[in-house]
């Protein structure tokens, strides 16, 4: 049996810093721990602005033998819906240029196991549970919200209306302002957790989107879920993919979410959570600075496991570096970048 | 095939009879008794890296000391020094696994078929990548039978470091000497054929051959090698395969027909490894998705309809999976 990688421990409270208080680069290494990182999410406080992006991290226990989950800003689970779903068959993945494609379908284990088995496992890993779910009607999301609202130690919610790759529910359904604004308003009164609405990208308007979302009631939004893709196998003349299209993710997409993401920041005053190809500290300082709240860590879970730590670690020794006490003095640098300009 | 099943994706749990199950044991959960490790990732280092002939390359990896050592039938993902052309890791099956000055070995048969494979070939000795694993369930060896194990083309690797241990006098079932059934198109491509031949016959194993074009070994393939072998062999045999899917549905077809065991390597094109994205789904037999036990199968090993390559294989038994379905 081999010894797992331990997470380094840390003792609480340690992110709580001496507000506004300089540091040098000399002292960098033991002050990178000091910095303030904490995060509002509507009513959320979190210790800090990384969260692992729903369907890359599992339902949190699965990596937890090499990340330290309770360290984490939060951990979104895959995103669960009222039945189990089996998913779409093989064909699943394609690794395309510095992304891949995936057709996963949205299998999971549904509401019943999620609730008995799968909460509760990450409650005892002290993680913050913040639980994605999904729906084919807003009536599958009352029903969800009404048996998981007041869920002991979910923080939060977030409605994925953006899935790329099912029939039903899907990105193209929800994609529609009236129909996000009514749900989001039949939601809110079910929980005094947060309420996050995970945004697709491929839509004509995010910003309308993201305004109609904060109409609805809704806390905060995540900008964006994964673009339509296609990948083909010229000489067996099909998709790489199982159903042609798949949701694309990874490096790749960094610059389009940043986009994206800055252009719902920009539209609304609720926080906007970045999410798009993300893989290192650097990373989510480019969406920290155009004004997002928090980040996701996704694909990058699936090449180092440890990646959402990593990403952690290296926010601090940017601002650390910088002599950048709280993040809230980095947060929204840029968010006025091109502002003014047609 | 036995059992027909309907079309893609719509094979709806619980629902009708269990039609001809005829000749195959009565199914229970969990046969298996593989040990269960946890895998890490660590970096390491290549120690050799050499041609092994019919365009296979032959790989030796060290991994720190707190790398599990694999067992045989399971894998491991590399992940190349970045920054790399390609972003994902690639499964490898470990073709053999030894404790050196404490650290973990291992040797991997593979092929450059692509970008990442091919960036992979031109690591030198000395450079470094990361392995995570072990991963999967490997071969259950401690299965009673005789051993017969059923190797195409570079599949031939994993199933080596197979008959090594189950001849280790450490082995449950104690110093067993296998069958080896090695298939190809041509002599060509018996990929280490030499190192095949040296090493099975160091552990008491006998090996036959099989060309399509009659090259070496009898003109036929390992069904043909199987179809011999049966009737001579002392007891019920156990089927253990690696190679093509397309040779695993034949060995799979031969043993459901005859009630004999067969565990089958398999693949998919995957991106975890670890069971987190979904994205390696098998589809299961009607028999095992009837059976199928939701509070005692872990989810991370799939759900009533598919299995994840990943983490519930890569091995299967014949009877788990639709093999109409498996591409
Ligand atoms: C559990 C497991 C064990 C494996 N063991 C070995 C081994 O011991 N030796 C070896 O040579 N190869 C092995 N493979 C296959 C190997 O992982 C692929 O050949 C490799 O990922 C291809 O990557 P690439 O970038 O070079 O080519 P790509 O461009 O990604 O693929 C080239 C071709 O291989 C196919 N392919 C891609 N990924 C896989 C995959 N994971 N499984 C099957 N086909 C794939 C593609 O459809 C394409 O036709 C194994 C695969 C799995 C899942
Ligand atoms: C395999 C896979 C499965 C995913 N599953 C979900 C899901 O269930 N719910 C969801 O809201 N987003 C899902 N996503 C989208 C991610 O949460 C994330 O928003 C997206 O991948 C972009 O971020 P990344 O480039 O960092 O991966 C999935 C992504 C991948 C790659
Ligand atoms: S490769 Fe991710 S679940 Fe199997």
């Amino acid at each position: 049996m081999s010894r797992a990688i331990r997470p380094r421990s840390r003792a609480p409270g340690m992110t709580r810093a001496p507000r506004f208080r300089a540091v040098g680069p000399s002292r960098e290494r033991e002050s990178a721990h000091a910095i303030d990182l904490s995060t509002r999410i509507g009513p959320l406080e979190l210790a800090n602005p990384v969260l692992v992006a729903s369907g890359t991290f599992g339902y949190g226990d699965e990596y937890a033998h090499v990340v330290d989950v309770s360290a984490l800003g939060g951990v979104i689970t895959k995103t669960v819906t009222l039945m189990p779903r089996a998913g779409n068959p093989a064909g699943r993945i394609a690794e395309t240029a510095a992304g891949m494609l995936n057709s996963i379908g949205l299998e999971n284990v549904g509401l019943e196991k999620c609730r008995s088995e799968k909460l509760p496992k990450l409650r005892s890993l002290g993680a913050t549970i913040v639980a994605s779910v999904g729906g084919e009607t807003p009536d599958d999301l009352v029903r969800l919200l009404e048996a998981l609202g007041d869920e002991p130690g979910v923080a939060g919610f977030e409605i994925n209306f953006s899935c790329p790759n099912v029939a039903e529910g899907g990105a193209r359904y929800w994609a529609d302002p009236s129909r996000l604004e009514h749900t989001l308003a039949h939601l809110r009164p079910l929980t005094r957790g947060a309420l996050i609405a995970k945004l697709p990208p491929d839509v004509t308007s995010i910003a309308d989107l993201a305004i109609a979302c904060e109409r609805g009631g809704a806390d905060a939004l995540t900008a964006v879920n994964t673009f339509v893709g296609l990948a083909l196998d010229l000489d067996a003349l099909k998709s790489k993919l199982g159903r042609a299209t798949g949701g694309l993710s990874g490096p790749a997409i960094k610059p389009l979410a940043l986009a994206r993401c800055h252009e719902a920041v920009r539209a609304v005053g609720i926080p906007v959570i970045g999410s798009g190809g993300i893989e290192s500290g650097r990373d989510a300082m480019e969406f920290l600075a155009i004004g997002a709240a928090a980040v996701q860590v996704g694909t990058a879970s699936f090449i180092r496991p440890g990646a959402s730590s990593t990403v952690l670690d290296e926010i601090r020794e940017f601002l650390a570096s910088r002599g950048i006490a709280r993040l809230d003095n980095w947060r929204g640098c840029l968010r006025d970048l091109g502002q003014g300009r047609a | 095939m036995s059992r027909a099943e309907q079309g893609n994706g719509g094979a709806k749990a619980g629902a009708g009879v269990n039609g001809n199950a005829k000749s195959v044991a009565p199914l229970r959960v969990s046969t298996r008794t593989v040990p269960r490790t946890r895998w890490i990732q660590a970096p390491a280092i290549v120690r050799r890296h050499e041609d092994e002939g019919a365009a296979h390359r032959w790989l030796e990896l060290e991994a720190p000391g707190s790398f599990a050592t694999p067992l045989p039938g399971q894998f491991i993902q590399i992940l190349l020094a970045s920054p790399s052309a390609v972003l994902l890791p690639r499964p490898m099956s470990v073709a053999s696994a030894r404790r050196r000055g404490g650290r973990c070995v291992m040797g991997f048969l593979y092929a450059p078929v692509g970008p990442g494979t091919r960036l992979l070939a031109a690591c030198e000795p000395g450079s470094s990548v990361e392995v995570l694993g072990p991963l999967g369930r490997g071969f259950p060896l401690d299965q009673p039978g005789i051993p017969v194990l059923i190797a195409c083309w570079r599949g031939v690797a994993p199933l080596i470091f197979a008959a090594r241990s189950l001849a280790h006098p450490s082995a449950r079932r104690r110093g067993r000497r296998a069958e080896f059934l090695f298939g190809a198109r041509d002599r060509a491509h018996l990929v280490g054929l030499e190192k095949a031949r040296r090493e099975i016959a160091a552990v008491q194993g006998r090996l036959q051959l099989a060309t399509d074009d009659g090259s070496r070994g009898i003109r036929g393939n390992v069904i043909d090698l199987l179809e011999r072998l049966a009737p001579r062999l002392a007891g019920t045999p156990v089927l253990h395969a690696c190679g093509p899917h397309a040779m695993l549905k034949a060995v799979a077809g031969w043993a459901l027909s005859r009630g004999v065991r067969a565990h089958l390597a398999m693949e998919s094109v995957m991106a975890c490894g670890t069971g987190v994205c979904r994205g390696c789904p098998l589809p299961r037999s009607r028999a095992k998705s009837e059976a199928f036990d939701s509070a005692s199968t872990p989810s991370l090993w799939g759900n009533r309809e598919y299995a994840m390559c990943c983490t519930e294989g890569p091995v299967f038994e014949a009877r788990d999976l639709d093999w109409e379905r498996v591409e």
